[in-house]
């Protein structure tokens, strides 16, 4: 018997995909530099600035490694939804009333053993990252709800009670800042690194992203998981439960997002301040996109994007350049690189049968 | 005195590997009703995709009105005056009827603001003048299906078409609806409109047409005078002479029932045409029951439902004595029956994912060790039934690479693989080459003989007379004819139960 087996170019292929990705990284590097070359009197000094930055004493380069953290966790919560084609646009309320849940137990239990009342207040933001983004999967399965509407709208309320909390009942009045109190020291984590602020927590967080790289690709409920995401009709004549695969992947985003507001309090701040997550959970969206949802790869996509943040803020500190100006120079790479990954994922979304 | 001709229209299908028409002419005259018919998979659709300018063809002209035009999309399509109405309508249900006719020409205020009242005004001028009985201001939402079409057809009206592609126009609508369209296609005739209706029902194709053209396998086989011709000669000319396959028969000796229909009715929400009216169906341990019908009346919802994707709106689905009826699509996959659906690039394979993914899907919690999977247990499974059917190709690559023929092996070979003891087979060699269609073909009739039932939907005649024990004929979601498949049934007699000009049962 004649077969053909016919090969197309997989655009999943790994060797493409970091081609593209660099080719593109180099355009917006290379913008960049234009950029500085006008809007700084001392070019020279700004680009050194914003390329070597980062690693120019421990201080720094451990700062950037320390913003790696809430990074890997959001952008692997993003992942996971995006995977199974649910979409979590609740990052931004899940990581600050995370955050909130981890300090207020914290705070709670001032005298109880470090592990135990430190184990409680992450279980604790778990759980409100979990049950926030879970409403949203359970809408879907209920009602037919979007998610992406329903997790972003309940995250936008959710973020102005958490400021509620932190400026009212939970305000510290001995301090100026419009922030809590300080968790007490034993749930503090380890610095590694003095004397910048890393934490122990990292090594946590790679960890977990093999774990979510094992249970994605290794297990059932992975495998269904992912099936439901390529394809809901193939999954439900396969027999999959495909409505439960539009709730377990949000809760399971959600509790990553509340899990990287516990790390940033119990790592970094070691309070709650008002707003002081701002920006985390979209920025886990655009690590994942960078990482094209794979686990493992939103670990360097998190270290490009802390690399690029902290170069701005060497920049800004050592050189003429404004914070409006860094801003738009770090705001032109992610947008070329999210636009280049996001034709690409929409290309892939699109390759349907015809 | 050609209104219309298409000439020499190729179109092949590298997907599918299907060459969908192959050097097909039509000519339509100005003023005339003509009908175009033929089974599935003939190429009707492809031809008026063309003409629409949905698809482009690999050769051919198209010559209106004297003049060779190239027709792009359907926008150069309308522009030409030619209008077409799909046989799932395309409205916005939440717009009104006015809001839908005039969407991508709306009349404008002030050359910005979107003007109401003259839409209004506007389609219903076009309503009364043509006679149909819908009101302009209605919500699409509200109106029964019948209704529903009228908008298609004004539409096209409003966009000042001449040329009116109606396809598979009736397949929706109830006996006193066919006659109330046919009683609107006849005045548009009157006033000058012409019409090319795609369609397999043949005693409409008597009521309403002036000329017909027969397409069989992407190609033209006749054109006639629709007064010339009878419904048992179109019959013959749409399903051609049996093509009868190297297939070693075995005598069934069928056992006990294994699945059973009782009553089985599928009606949708605003819609009166039931979609399966009252189905009775047993089929035994070691026999293959053929359920025939052209495409549309019924075979694509008794897949669905005896595989249990969807829920039957009355009657019972019995599974060895136990009615599985109202259970969810997942408990349904943990009994003993194995399904190969129709759909085989959408519901019977993930196209996206590895073939190895593709394989598991049915019995996956047989390959978990503590919830992990064991990728040893995996290969076994997967280099066996590749080596078993034959399969080329690299296991780890996403099914999409594969040829359609291989994708139906896999499906195939995994379904076969549950240790079912009921099959269902839905158009299984639907754009197959030979070689592939024989292999499918092997496996059905081996089946058979180690003792499975099988139940075989296909829209496809020659293959339910070369594999079948028993055939049940389905026409306008009704059984209308039951049959032993002996040599005493011809495929002519098969095919007038099909188009509906015999019926056993009412």
């Amino acid at each position: 018997m004649k077969l053909i087996v016919k090969r197309k170019i997989n655009p999943e292929n790994l060797f493409v995909n970091i081609f593209s990705l660099s080719v593109t990284m180099g355009i917006a590097f290379l913008i960049v530099i234009v950029l500085i070359l006008f809007l700084s009197k001392d070019p020279v000094k700004t680009i050194r600035y914003f390329f070597i930055g980062p690693f120019l004493n421990r201080y720094y380069f451990g700062n950037m490694l320390n913003s790696v953290i809430p990074l890997i966790f959001t952008g692997l919560g993003i992942a996971i939804a995006f995977k199974a084609s649910t979409f979590n646009l609740g990052g931004e309320g899940q990581v600050y009333s995370g955050a909130l849940a981890a300090t207020a137990v914290c705070l709670a239990l001032p005298n109880a053993n470090g592990f135990i009342g430190g184990g409680l207040a992450i279980i604790a933001a778990i759980g409100v990252g979990a049950v926030l983004a879970g409403l949203s999967g359970l809408f879907k399965m209920k009602w037919g709800t979007d998610e992406l509407i329903s997790s972003f709208l309940i995250s936008g309320a959710v973020i102005l009670i958490v400021n509620y909390f932190i400026t009212g009942p939970l305000d510290d009045p001995a301090n100026n800042l419009l922030a809590t109190r300080e968790i007490a020291k034993q749930y503090q984590f380890m610095q590694i690194f003095p004397p910048s602020k890393l934490d122990i927590s990292i090594y946590f967080a790679v960890l977990t992203a093999f774990l979510v790289f094992f249970f994605m690709f290794y297990t059932h409920q992975g495998y269904e998981m992912r099936m439901c995401g390529l394809n809901r009709e193939f999954s439900r004549y396969g027999g999959i439960k495909v409505k439960f695969y539009l709730v377990l992947p949000m809760v399971l985003s959600g509790s990553f997002q509340g899990l990287a507001g516990a790390v940033s309090v119990m790592g970094t701040y070691h309070m709650s301040v008002k707003g002081f997550s701002f920006g985390m959970g979209w920025n886990g969206i655009a690590v994942a996109l960078i990482a094209r949802n794979n686990p493992l790869a939103v670990i360097p996509a998190a270290i490009f994007f802390a690399y690029i943040e902290a170069g701005a803020n060497a920049a800004m500190i050592h050189s003429d350049v404004t914070f409006e100006i860094a801003a738009i120079v770090e705001s032109i790479i992610y947008f070329l690189i999210t636009a280049q990954v996001l034709k690409d994922f929409i290309r892939y979304r699109k390759r349907r049968p015809e | 005195m050609s209104y219309l001709i298409m000439e020499g229209i190729s179109k092949y299908f590298p997907r599918n590997q299907v060459q969908a028409n192959r050097n097909v002419n039509l000519v339509v005259k100005k003023n005339e009703i003509h009908a175009i018919i033929g089974e599935n998979g003939a190429g009707k659709s492809t031809l008026m995709k063309i003409l629409y300018g949905l698809v482009r063809p690999d050769k051919g002209r198209i010559i209106l009105n004297g003049k060779e035009v190239s027709i792009h999309s359907p926008m150069d399509a309308n522009r030409l005056g030619i209008g077409m109405v799909h046989q799932h309508f395309r409205l916005i249900r939440e717009f009104t009827v006015a809001e839908n006719v005039v969407l991508g020409m709306e009349p404008k205020k002030n050359c910005l603001f979107f003007n109401r009242d003259k839409s209004v005004r506007d389609v219903r001028s076009v309503i009364e003048k043509y006679g149909f009985n819908i009101n302009s201001e209605s919500r699409v939402s509200d109106l029964t299906v019948g209704q529903m079409q009228q908008v298609e057809i004004v539409k096209m009206l409003y966009r000042e078409a001449d040329l009116l592609i109606l396809d598979e126009p009736t397949s929706v609508l109830t006996e006193q609806e066919i006659s109330r369209f046919f009683d609107n296609i006849r005045e548009l005739k009157n006033r000058g409109k012409t019409f090319i209706i795609i369609t397999h029902k043949l005693d409409e194709v008597k009521k309403i047409s002036d000329r017909v053209t027969v397409m069989r396998g992407g190609e033209v086989v006749a054109v006639k005078e629709t007064e010339n011709v009878d419904q048992k000669e179109l019959t013959k000319l749409m399903v051609g002479k049996s093509v009868l396959f190297k297939l070693k028969k075995y005598p069934a000796s069928p056992g006990a029932v294994v699945l059973e229909l009782k009553n089985v009715s599928l009606k949708l929400k605003r819609q009166e045409q039931p979609l399966l009216d009252n189905i009775n169906l047993k089929v035994r341990a070691g026999e293959i029951v053929g359920v025939a019908g052209v495409g549309g009346n019924g075979l694509g919802e008794l897949e669905n439902v005896v595989s249990g994707l969807f829920k039957a709106s009355e009657g019972e689905i019995l599974f060895r004595g136990e009615n599985i009826a109202g259970i969810s699509a997942s408990k349904f996959r943990e009994k003993e029956l194995g399904y190969v659906p129709a759909d085989r690039l959408n519901r019977g394979s993930c196209l996206d994912s590895t073939v190895r993914e593709n394989m598991i899907i049915t019995k996956h919690h047989d390959f978990l060790k503590a919830g992990v999977f064991s990728q040893k247990k995996i290969s076994v499974f997967v280099d066996n039934l590749s080596k078993s059917y034959s399969i080329t190709g690299d296991t780890s690559a996403p099914i999409g690479t594969l040829s359609g023929g291989n994708i139906q092996k896999v499906i195939l070979a995994r379904e076969l693989a549950t240790g079912a003891e009921l099959i269902i087979f839905a158009e299984p060699t639907w754009g197959l080459d030979v070689a592939s269609s024989e292999f499918v073909y092997e496996n059905i009739l081996k089946l058979k003989r180690n003792g499975i039932a099988v139940l075989l939907i296909s829209s496809n005649l020659d293959e339910i007379m070369n594999l079948a024990d028993r055939i049940v004929v389905m026409y306008r979601g009704r059984i209308t004819g039951r049959f032993l498949n002996d040599r005493s049934i011809s495929k002519a007699l098969i095919g007038e139960y099909m188009m509906g000009i015999r019926n056993d049962f009412n």
